[in-house]
């Protein structure tokens, strides 16, 4: 199999919805900026670009009619490129990833840009018409609350209210401290909204104690464990990677963060959903011949503290090596767009701080789990 | 001098002056509001940025709608005071210092425009000072607005002209405020304190003497001097405790020092040792540790009250007040009453009524002028010759006389006659010449009260009736004790109909009452679930249902014109009607679901054809079935008619009235201007999502299950709500009509009205008016 890198990651700043700075900014529009960086930032050839594939959780409204072609014809990408949508909720981009990786594999292209974009702001969790089969409703818990499923998994797993809570500190404070040592600007793209060019992250709380978390009343169950301040909140972004073969990449010069090792999905109980990481990661680490031992950086997306302690815990992850630049609770979790960007960013982690291997998981609404297994090149 | 006020320039963000602009602005009028530069920190405008944002917060709202809230611009006397140049209307509401006033106003006289208005918010300074030094031409275009707290909510301002003031500015300001405000002006001489805060501070502290003479617990003074006078419940201490009881020294001291050396209230401001001691220690009332009343939190918000004679708080009580026809507004069985109740009624209405007589003309050219401003800046129930008219005018004169209390002479001239009376089917009043005077409606006032005076009913039953009231109109009122809504109201309207369409060109929903409707009748629906009359309540349902529908496609056009509460089958009826003329103050909405029940006149696809309508729903089944879910599961009442926009019980075109005195007026031009060419509307069709829809509102449902903001009863209810709005077994490629609609209305409702839950809500509501959460 040829090998497949990952040569260029940018993302637009992450806003909290409905009250963030990206709220009025069409999803396609926002896209098509951070493409549009990403190619300036890359090099990349416009026109040898296969595909434009983008994952979004809520493909309607502002993000239906085949979203992804719309955003290569705003991105004023070449008529050449194509365009794809693709949707496996939270996993939409790295699922974007993986399909390029096969058209690759099968020879179907060497160029693709796999993006991932959610506004919650404009296209609501569950979509504008949401009508579940009554039969399956009564049969199973695929339509079940993502709130209801993280406090499944902490009761499962009995990760207390403060555990969730340190988790959730550590997050916001990694996140902070990378922001403010500038770690972040260089993979995100200005976006120009008509209020002015909004540049950083907005959703990031640097202030948070765990004192200040604990006063908060929970989410989804009154009597539950699961608060606001210990699950992502709902954001508006987007993100991209350049998928390419290491052939291409090296011939026109492209900055390679790393090459794509394995990958695999896997399936899980609806209503412990976030549990999905831990088979998936084992799946992909098994197919790379790693251990959870080799890995030097995970981007471990935290839907929920909860989902995110019990994966650690099953896959005896380091916490130390764990969203070194926080994770979703304190940056955001913009359900298409995370895939791309907790690739992208192990990518990234990989080349800045040294070391072979790379993970980046998620958890998955309905039961599922998604992997990708990073390796670094000399 | 144009004479449309196009905006606004308030001066001073204080409670006052913040509550005027939000006025202004609720009336869809652009308002500048300034106050000072602050000593401290680098905004500003942050005086009057604070003043709006407080607003924002408080409740009850200053703000009738957040779009309101936008038409307020904010900045400070030092930088922004040139854009009084775009001004048509300044009012001052600045601290009550008349060296600052004068100030402020040589600077306005550099700045406006001729012909713009200035008048200030004073209650206590007079016209001629607050102009002393002025130009002539800044004189003319000079008044004085006294506006009542909360601006918003008390309908009373009242209006001082100097002897130069411009009439014509006088009246742009008038009609400024009664038509856009929604204030009814009473004109009042250039007296101290003009003429509700004269009469009210002198009832006031002849309240405060008397229980303190007499030796009585507040509980009992204020049993008294509430309800079986027709004024609030707060009584007299309570309404010291609202206000501040740090307030009235400062009051007294400003009527005893411009009042005339004569006047009957030097004789009785007092000032009493507690009193002194409680505002020197922080006991101000509500704003304060507590008043004469508090809440004790250490001792689990146990109710407190003052004990007069040591100062001390001890647990409240429930004071033996008046009883029988004393407690019910018969005013002479109170004040003949024996013992310390009849003794304090007469102290306080026996000096208060007196008073209140002495001002006319000095303070007040009329009977009415004093009545209106009691009743509307103090809420009184009646005004004083209201009350005099109830206690007789012959007897008070011989009793203020045994008392040795001077009798006004205008209770002289009365003798024994009331002050009102009907004559011609026109309500009048005795002036001082002694000839009676037709009480004169402005132009685009209609009462119904003086439509009732003038003529006989076409119709009428127990709960409803039907009034022509002119140009071929009709108008249709409920009768019933909240104006709820019975099987009679529904009888009425089905005969209603024949009658307006052969003889009558449109009718009006319209009474004069301060809530519109306050839904279906519980209690006889209660009666008949306790007795199982299952089709009985089946035969009401379909009834209102019948009715409601006969309106709605009447060959005439029918107009809602709703003032204050209008909730269950009060709101339904208007979802009925082809348009609403609503007051400003309307708080609407379909509460059914409080009471475990859900809307079964015809509510539900009402509310679901307008949201289809809506242009900003997304495509699809779920988006105005999600929308009206959420609405009615909620019980969500709106807090303005402007809100009752956004919520789609009204609709975009409909119209709101800011004057309660005009609604009849303005919904009758309504109904007049739908008249030529009316056609009825056309029954609507749905498409819904069936049970998958269901399934979907059900799950969102149990989400607030668990998030402890629902109730396990709640489930079942908005299941049931949840079946009607989703169609039942509808597929969504099928069509649903408005009769398969109302028939699962039916339904739904009465599988409700059986569970012995749902009962339990109704008889919670009926015993404490509140519902119950189980």
């Amino acid at each position: 199999m040829q090998s497949v890198v990952i040569a260029g990651y940018a993302r637009s700043p992450f806003h909290l919805a409905n009250k963030g700075a990206l709220a009025r900014v069409r999803p396609d529009d926002l896209t098509a900026q951070v493409i549009r960086g990403l190619i300036s930032k890359t090099g990349v050839e416009p026109a040898d670009i296969e595909d434009i594939i983008v994952g979004c959780a809520f493909p309607e409204g502002e993000q239906g009619l085949n979203v992804a072609r719309l955003i290569g014809l705003l991105a004023d990408l070449p008529l050449s490129v194509g365009g794809m949508t693709v949707n496996r909720f939270c996993g939409s981009s790295m699922s974007a990833i993986h399909t390029a990786m096969g058209q690759i594999a099968i020879g179907a292209g060497e160029v693709f840009i796999c993006a991932g974009v959610e506004s919650m702001s404009r296209v609501p969790m569950m979509g504008f018409n949401p009508l579940p089969n009554p039969t399956l409703a009564k049969k199973s818990a695929a339509y079940m609350g993502m709130g209801e499923t993280a406090e499944n998994v902490a009761t499962k797993y009995q990760i207390g209210r403060a555990e969730q809570e340190a988790l959730a500190v550590e997050s916001q404070k990694r996140a902070a401290a990378a922001r403010e040592a500038g770690k972040l600007s260089d993979e995100i793209v200005p976006i120009e909204t008509k209020n002015g060019i909004v540049s950083e992250d907005g959703a990031i709380r640097a202030e948070t104690t765990a004192e200040g978390l604990s006063a908060l009343k929970p989410a989804f169950d009154a009597q539950g464990s699961v608060t606001a301040g210990t699950s992502s909140p709902l954001t508006d972004g987007a993100s991209a990677v350049l998928v390419t073969t290491e052939e291409y990449a090296r011939a026109h010069g492209l900055p390679i963060l790393a090459r794509v090792k394995s990958v695999a999905i896997s399936g899980c109980a609806p209503e412990t959903m976030g549990l999905g990481p831990i088979l998936s990661s084992q799946k992909a680490m098994e197919r790379a011949g790693i251990s959870a031992a080799d890995l030097d950086v995970v981007e471990l997306n935290e839907a929920f503290a909860s989902q995110a302690l019990a994966c650690i815990k099953d896959l005896n992850l380091d916490l130390a090596k764990v969203n070194i630049d926080g994770g979703a609770i304190a940056i955001g979790h913009p359900l298409g767009a995370t895939g791309a960007r907790i690739v992208g960013k192990a990518a990234a982690l990989l080349k800045r701080e040294g070391g072979k291997y790379a993970l980046a998981s998620q958890c998955i609404g309905g039961g599922q789990g998604i992997a990708t297994v990073l390796e670094a090149v000399e | 001098m144009s004479d449309a006020i196009k905006k606004v320039c308030v001066i001073g963000a204080g409670t006052m002056g913040a509550g005027i602009a939000a006025q202004v602005a609720n009336a869809g009028v652009p308002v500048l509001l300034l106050d000072i530069v602050p000593k401290e920190g680098t905004n500003r405008n942050a005086i009057a940025e604070g003043a709006v944002a407080k607003m924002l917060k408080t409740d009850p709202a200053p703000f009738m709608s957040k779009s309101a809230a936008k038409l307020v611009e904010t900045g400070n006397i030092e930088d922004h005071l040139d854009k009084v140049a775009e001004c048509d209307w300044v009012i001052e509401a600045v601290i009550e210092r008349l060296d600052i006033k004068q100030g402020l106003y040589a600077k306005l006289e550099a700045i406006k425009r001729e012909g713009t208005a200035v008048s200030s918010n004073t209650s206590t300074i007079p016209l001629a000072q607050l102009v002393e030094g002025r130009s002539d031409a800044f004189k003319r275009d000079f008044l004085i607005t006294h506006f009542f707290n909360p601006p918003r909510y008390m309908r009373l301002m009242e209006i001082v002209t100097g002897k130069d003031t411009d009439a014509a500015v006088a009246a742009k300001v008038e009609r400024f405020a009664d038509v856009a405000m929604g204030k009814t002006v009473v004109k009042a001489n250039d007296t101290p304190g003009f003429i509700a805060n004269r009469i009210g501070t002198y009832w006031i502290q002849l309240g405060l003497n008397a229980a303190f003479d007499m030796g009585l617990t507040v509980e009992l003074a204020d049993a008294v001097a509430g309800k079986p006078m027709g004024v609030p419940k707060t009584g007299i201490f309570g309404l010291v405790d609202l206000v501040g009881i740090d307030l009235m020294p400062h009051l007294q001291a400003s009527l005893t020092s411009t009042l005339p050396k004569d006047d009957p209230y030097q004789g009785i401001a007092r000032s009493h040792p507690l009193i002194e001691k409680m505002i020197g220690e922080g006991y101000t009332g509500r704003k304060g540790k507590g008043g004469f009343y508090r809440l004790n939190k250490e001792m689990g918000r146990r109710k407190e009250s003052v004990d007069l004679k040591t100062g001390e708080y001890r647990e409240s009580i429930r004071a033996a007040g008046p009883s029988g026809a004393a407690a019910k507004g018969d005013l002479r069985k109170l004040v003949e009453t024996k013992g310390p109740v009849g003794e304090y009624a007469w102290a306080i209405l026996g000096g208060t009524l007196a008073y209140a007589a002495s001002l006319i003309p000095s303070a007040a050219a009329d009977v009415v002028a004093i009545d209106d401003a009691m009743k509307l800046g103090y809420n009184w129930k009646a005004g004083p010759f209201e009350m005099i008219d109830k206690l007789g005018a012959a007897w008070l004169a011989q009793r203020l006389e045994a008392d040795g209390t001077p009798v006004p002479e205008i209770l002289r001239i009365a003798g024994d006659r009331t002050f009102y009376r009907v004559e011609g089917g026109k309500r009048q009043f005795l002036g001082l010449d002694g000839v009676y005077h037709d009480v004169v409606r402005a132009e685009g006032v209609l009462r119904l009260a003086d439509i009732k005076l003038a003529s006989k009913p076409l119709l009428k039953n127990s709960s409803a009736a039907l009034w022509d009231i002119g140009d071929g109109v009709v108008a249709l009122e409920f009768t019933g004790k909240m104006n709820a809504l019975d099987g009679e109201v529904m009888k009425l309207i089905i005969e209603a109909l024949p009658l307006v369409a052969s003889k009558y060109k449109a009718l009006v929903v319209y009474n004069d009452a301060d809530s519109f409707s306050a839904g279906a009748n519980l209690g006889l629906a209660l009666f008949a679930v306790n007795i199982a009359a299952w089709s009985e309540i089946e035969k009401l349902v379909a009834g209102g249902q019948m009715a409601y529908k006969g309106l709605k496609y009447a060959p005439f056009p029918v107009v809602g014109a709703p003032a204050g509460l209008a909730v269950g089958g009060g709101c339904e009826i208007l979802l009925h009607c082809d348009a609403v003329q609503a007051h400003a103050e309307l708080y609407t909405g379909l509460v059914e679901c409080g009471v475990g029940l859900i809307p079964g006149w015809g509510g539900n696809g009402e509310m679901l054809d307008r949201w289809q309508k809506n242009k900003m729903m997304p495509k699809g089944p779920m988006p105005p079935v999600a929308k009206v879910f959420e609405t009615v599961s909620t019980a969500t009442v709106s807090k303005s008619a402007a809100q009752a926009k956004e919520l789609l019980f009204l609709r975009a075109d409909d119209g709101i009235t800011m004057n309660r005195d005009r609604l009849l007026y303005d919904a009758k031009q309504k109904a007049l201007a739908l008249v030529d060419g009316y056609t009825p509307p056309e029954a609507p069709e749905y498409r819904l999502p069936g049970e998958s829809g269901r399934v979907a509102l059900s799950m969102a449902a149990e989400g607030f299950r668990k998030q402890g903001k629902a109730t396990d009863y709640d489930m079942v209810v908005s299941d049931a709500l949840a079946t009607v709005l989703s169609g039942g077994d509808a597929d969504l490629v099928d069509t649903v009509t408005e009769q398969e609609l109302l028939k699962l209305e039916r339904e739904a409702f009465m599988r409700l009205v059986r569970e012995p839950r749902s009962i339990a809500r109704v008889e919670h509501m009926l015993e404490t008016g509140k519902p119950l959460r189980n």
